[in-house]
């Protein structure tokens, strides 16, 4: 019986202590995505900006320009990418709508971000998209992969179509979480019009012929929870200029757009919390369960050789008594 | 007579271990494949006003 004990405990030693590696590097690489119905929204306030009134064509201070920012996974565009791709995708059908003091839009641009669910590496398909010109993303947009490093990453920028490097600068504290500061600039750079304009009757094709152009200037920032790979804050020190051209009356440059964006305190407060219930859900695969069930391997091991042992020892020999000698 | 037992006692040993192994390699491997559902997707649509609370 005690024998038969100590192979169940072995058995049992064995599954749990092979079950934490696997867990570790063979099921959590696996299991660990982004959802692809995944639907969030982002409400980011520039306070105090400076924004273009077209019908002056001049700059003017605004209490406040509001960023909504939508991001939608398309399960059927993402089902039909992973027939050719062979791996799990996620198509993000997303939308920036900047909105006025006046409540008006300001600008509003389209795009579809299509990426690895597992790794976050950008996949090519038909489709994609920033304001309907077709681009081939390099690098990551919105998040960050799962168990982020401290290194720099190549960070795409839609206004630009390009991507540049966002470089981590170290580790901070966000409200109780210990995070990843990462930064990139994007210098002034020539980017195209947004196709939808805020005033009837003007179009891209219509300004590009005045010889005006649009130029764009950002220092991007991202607290990034390292295990999630999710943004819990982001800041942009965002400028947008007009140069050249008829329509500037003579001016050299006149600003579109100038303000400190920032995320919107309801919106921090929602995404902190997410992040820290989705960063244990992360603990609880990268680190809790694999250290669990290697100690609880280790001490059914050890058991199992004790009662081993036990079972081998020889029993006491008995001393036979002498019999009395009757006398 | 004693070499033989510690030889079928070693033998249930690896047989144990290997029924172990055999186990955490079936329930991984079956986790993986089942993965997780995609579902479908949102209805909500893409926002073009300023939401009063996320």
């Amino acid at each position: 019986m005690r024998r038969k004990t100590s192979l169940v405990l072995l058995a049992l030693a064995v599954f749990f202590a092979a079950l934490s590696p696997l867990l570790r590097w063979y099921a959590f690489p696996r299991l660990a995505k982004i959802p692809a119905n995944q639907y969030q929204d982002m409400v980011l306030e520039a306070k105090d900006a400076t924004l273009i009134d077209y019908g002056s064509m001049t700059a003017k201070k605004v209490s406040k320009v509001t960023i909504v920012q939508t991001l939608k996974g398309n399960v059927e565009a993402s089902e039909k990418i992973e027939k050719t791709a062979g791996k799990d995708v996620v198509v993000w059908d997303g939308l920036s709508y900047v909105v006025g003091p006046d409540g008006k839009m300001v600008s509003k641009i389209p795009e579809r971000y299509i990426f690895d669910a597992h790794t976050q590496d950008p996949v090519h398909a038909t489709g994609e998209m920033v304001d309907g010109d077709p681009v081939k993303r390099a690098g990551i947009e919105f998040k960050w992969p799962f168990l982020t490093e401290k290194r720099d990453y190549v960070y795409f920028d839609a206004q630009a179509r390009t991507s540049a490097p966002i470089h981590y600068e170290g580790t901070r504290n966000f409200r109780g979480l210990d995070v990843y500061y990462f930064e990139q600039t994007i210098p002034w750079t020539k980017v195209p019009f947004p196709k939808t304009m805020p005033v009837q009757g003007i179009t891209p094709q219509s300004i590009a012929r005045t010889g005006t152009t649009r130029w764009y200037t950002t220092i991007r920032k991202f607290w990034v929870e390292p295990l999630t790979g999710a943004p819990v804050y982001g800041e942009e020190l965002h400028k947008e200029e007009l140069r050249g051209g008829t329509l500037l009356g003579g001016r050299d440059k006149v600003t579109v757009f100038a303000g400190d964006v920032k995320m919107r305190e309801d919106y921090i407060r929602n995404t902190v919390d997410l992040v820290k219930s989705n960063r244990t859900l992360v603990l609880l695969m990268t680190s809790y369960l694999p250290w669990g069930f290697l100690i609880l391997g280790v001490l059914l091991l050890a058991s199992s050789l004790w009662l081993e042992a036990r079972g081998r020892r020889p029993a006491p020999a008995t001393v036979d008594e002498p019999e009395p000698v009757s006398a | 007579m004693y070499q033989f037992l510690c030889r079928e006692v070693d033998m249930r040993a690896l047989i144990a271990a290997a029924t172990g192994l055999a186990l955490a390699f079936a329930l991984v491997l079956t986790l993986t494949a089942l993965g997780t559902p995609t579902g479908k997707t949102s209805p909500k649509p893409l926002l073009t006003t300023v939401p009063a609370h996320p």
